[in-house]
């Protein structure tokens, strides 16, 4: 690696290009042929007993932030030792978990990573969702309600905040709360946190009831126009955000010739069929211009089998 | 054969589908069967619930596996087809889910077994290897290939995780479940072993059977410390009478004379004493009980594994297995006597490749386990908070997935191997070629191994005898010859050996030799 900052023939300034150093100015080549003194990236053997480049990074999704320490096992120790090392792990084990506030702690982050690994939700959710978990501990709201339900309520309200909606119902399916244990924990987070949440926007519900019920992008297109201009009309004050998505979906699907019922579609927005009703009178008639809007009609989502039903 | 037909083969040897073919047949085979194998051989998950009084105890019934082609899971909860282009420009997996059927079962102690909740769930996602037939972009045309932003002239056969392509390098292993006769050195002796690598299920069980200095045979395996007496183990396995030991050893008189040594030296009569012996070695200043129960269980679990067979019944097994020991010992005598060369450990008949299907089985059945471990945790957590206990509710899906993807994108395999996946060499075009064509010995490369380095005259054919690195991997690391053909290991076993037993091969375990047949069937 070339030291100077300056080409040396005339003072202009120097680039690198791969494994050149070359003067932008005159052209002349300083430096080829560069060592590369960052860190290795290869693998070497002694990757075990020198651990410069290892360690997880951390989080806030473990009750210690993934900074515990593990003891290992080794095939090499043998008779006592053995035993020793294993009785070791066990109180090792034991003392990481402070008291019952962290065992708490430790039982709603497994909870919460297991409700967004079954929602396919990102990473960042997962993290967020626990630092509210944390904060709702903190706060002591959990007294005399369950864990369960504030894992399920602080994963809803992170959805919420971070505009990736779920529905109540897609929250209870997977989680170990039922609906009321759901109900009380996150009216209890809404009241004492005050979270940054506003009326559910029907828009983020399109994407997700689409794919589920198969239909090309461009239904999916006229459904998230439908959606805005019902919200611009104030069609949307007072309905159930997801039976309104179902209605956009529904209207939309209808305009474009596509088969869909209204069975599927509200069994999907997990609506009676009479909401969904209500929600299509509404949006029928608003006059919008989403067909043509360039998009050409491509194939469905899932060119092969129906969507994965998880 | 003439020039032309020569340029014709050679041409169809270069061709897209050729160049990685090792690579697809191997994932095939894993997706098609590997996978199932390997959950069949789990079965079922057991947890401790019902340990405590009045609880019934409950289990988790592992069923069929189903994988589908990548997907990808927007932020938005949408689900798309994922194809590998946009795999690599998003930094994404490319990787299927993967979806299990399971079964909770409660019951069995006092009230009959029911089924607490059954569906096929998630289960994990699996990263699918770029022109498998799980793959997208199989089967797509030249224009179609263009269309979606693929390369049509790419070969695939490697992974991409997270938007960087892995290739996993198929490394050459001895083989296992085969009888290596060598000469070893022990206090300045020189002594003669023979070896086995007993594999079977991804257990492998080093066993030696060693001639020491006095002339007396001992056998060493896992989970026992120093050796054993071989007439001690033959005896423990059922073979009892001095005649049949010797008979089953050899009939050559000298080795006759030599297996009579060992015989007067012998420290049990019956098979019961054996045991016993072998209990005093195991679980020494345990219970009497105890040290049989143990000496058993280590016989059945640790001694030469691979001689276990679905459909055998354990007391053939273990005959089955002091036949082996006996081979293992006529090896050991005629390597003293000089009626034989020790075994080349070069030489390719006794090598084996372990392509990216059996790498990945190996992983998928690691991932499993610690699957089934969380399940079980979870289970038993629910269990504890009195909550309804449903398939949906114990699976963490992100634990499979985890265990797939850190080993692909890391290259630190299971078992402690690293550097095992790869970053595809995209240099240019020969060089992809050359990668995906490139196998490893797992020998260390600081050290000599003058002979592993070699070109041996059995990889004619099968191995480039120019292309291998310089330094220090040098002769370690190799690529495949242009035409070379991996064969594969038989699937189906039974059908195998009931074809040998057709041939006039008698005494197969598990199979009816076709003129013993029951007349009823």
């Amino acid at each position: 690696m070339s030291t100077t900052t300056a080409c040396p023939e005339c003072d202009g300034r120097l680039h690198s290009e791969g494994t050149e150093t070359v003067c932008g100015d005159c052209g002349l080549v300083v430096d080829e042929d560069a060592i590369d003194r960052g860190p290795e990236w290869r693998h070497f053997n002694d990757d075990d007993t020198d651990p410069r480049r290892t360690g997880a990074p951390l989080t806030r999704s473990r009750h210690d932030r993934g900074l515990s320490t593990e003891i290992g096992r080794s095939t090499r120790l043998k008779g006592r030792k053995r035993r020793r090392v294993a009785r070791m792990r066990t109180h090792h084990r034991r003392a990481s978990i402070g008291g019952k506030a962290e065992r708490n702690q430790v039982y709603g982050f497994t909870e919460i990573r297991r409700l967004v690994a079954q929602l396919e939700l990102p990473e960042s959710v997962r993290d967020r969702a626990c630092v509210l978990f944390e904060s709702a501990q903190e706060a002591g709201l959990l007294q005399g309600r369950s864990i369960e339900g504030f894992a399920a309520a602080a994963t809803y309200a992170t959805c919420r905040t971070a505009e990736v909606s779920r529905t109540r119902s897609e929250i209870v399916d997977r989680a170990r709360a039922d609906a009321g244990e759901l109900a009380a924990a996150y009216d209890a987070l809404n009241r004492e946190l005050g979270l940054p949440t506003g009326p559910i926007d029907p828009t983020e519900y399109l994407a997700r009831f689409a794919s589920k019920l198969d239909l090309p992008r461009a239904v999916e297109r006229h459904a998230r126009a439908l959606a805005s201009a019902g919200a611009d009309a104030g069609l949307v004050n007072g309905r159930n955000p997801s039976g309104f998505a179902g209605g956009c979906l529904y209207a939309a699907a209808r305009e474009h010739g596509h088969d869909l019922t209204q069975r599927e579609t509200a069994e999907v927005a997990d609506v009676t069929p009479v909401t969904l009703r209500a929600a299509h009178r509404d949006v029928r008639d608003l006059d919008v211009a989403a067909e043509g809007d360039g998009g050409e009609d491509r194939e469905p989502r899932h060119a092969g089998s129906a969507p994965a039903d998880d | 054969m003439n020039r032309e037909d020569r340029r014709e083969i050679s041409r169809e040897y270069f061709s897209r589908e050729r160049l990685a073919e090792h690579h697809f047949r191997s994932f095939n085979a894993f997706l098609d069967n590997g996978m199932q194998q390997v959950v069949d051989e789990k079965e079922t998950i057991d947890t401790d619930i019902g340990d405590k009084e009045g609880q019934e105890p409950v289990r988790v019934d592992l069923g069929n596996v189903r994988i589908t082609t990548p997907r990808v899971r927007e932020a938005d909860g949408s689900e798309e087809l994922l194809y590998p282009q946009e795999a690599r420009l998003r930094n994404i997996t490319y990787s299927a889910p993967v979806f299990m059927e399971m079964t909770i079962v409660r019951g069995g102690e006092e009230e009959e077994e029911y089924i607490v909740d059954q569906s096929e769930t998630k289960v994990g996602r699996m990263p699918i290897m770029i022109g498998s037939n799980n793959c997208n972009i199989n089967e797509f045309s030249h224009e179609e290939l263009i269309e979606i932003g693929e390369d049509p002239a790419d070969p695939g056969g490697y992974f991409i995780v997270n938007g960087s392509e892995r290739v996993l390098m198929t490394s050459e292993d001895l083989a296992p479940n085969k009888i290596l006769a060598e000469y070893d050195s022990k206090y300045g002796d020189e002594i003669q072993v023979a070896k086995t690598f007993s594999q079977r299920r991804g257990y492998r069980a080093l066993v030696l059977c060693e001639r020491n200095r006095e002339g007396l045979l001992e056998v060493s395996f896992p989970s026992v410390s120093g050796s054993i007496n071989f007439v001690t183990l033959v005896r423990a396995l059922g073979l009892e009478s001095d005649e049949e030991i010797v008979h089953r050893v050899s009939d050559d008189p000298e080795v006759v004379k030599f297996m009579l040594e060992n015989l007067e030296a012998a420290e049990v009569e019956t098979t019961e004493q054996a045991i016993e012996k072998l209990g005093k070695r195991v679980a020494s200043g345990q219970g009497k009980n105890y040290q049989l129960k143990r000496a058993n269980y280590v016989i059945d679990r640790y001694l030469l594994p691979h001689l276990h067979e679905e459909g055998v019944d354990e007391e053939e097994v273990r005959i089955n297995k002091s036949y082996y020991l006996c081979r293992m010992a006529e090896a050991c005598f005629e390597l003293a006597l000089g009626r034989r060369d020790s075994d080349d450990k070069d030489h390719y008949a006794n090598k084996r490749l372990k392509v990216s299907g059996d790498l990945m089985k190996d992983l998928f059945r690691t991932a499993l386990n610690k699957l089934a471990r969380d399940v079980k945790y979870q289970l038993e957590r629910a269990n504890m908070r009195n909550r309804n206990l449903s398939v949906s509710t114990v699976v963490r899906s992100d634990v499979l997935t985890e265990r797939l993807e850190h080993p692909i994108a890391t290259g630190n395999w299971v078992g402690g191997r690293s550097g095992v996946s790869q970053l595809v060499d995209r240099t240019d075009y020969m060089g992809v070629l050359s990668h995906l064509r490139r196998l490893r010995s797992p020998l260390s490369r600081s050290q000599p191994h003058f002979e592993a380095r070699d070109l041996h005259a059995t990889q004619w054919g099968r191995i480039c005898p120019s292309e291998t690195p310089e330094g220090p991997n040098c002769g370690l690391v190799k690529n495949f010859a242009q035409a070379m053909e991996l064969s594969q290991n038989v699937d189906d076993e039974i059908e195998l050996k009931r074809e040998l037993a057709t041939m006039g091969v008698e005494g197969i375990p598990g199979v009816e030799t076709p003129g013993t047949q029951p007349a009823d069937d």
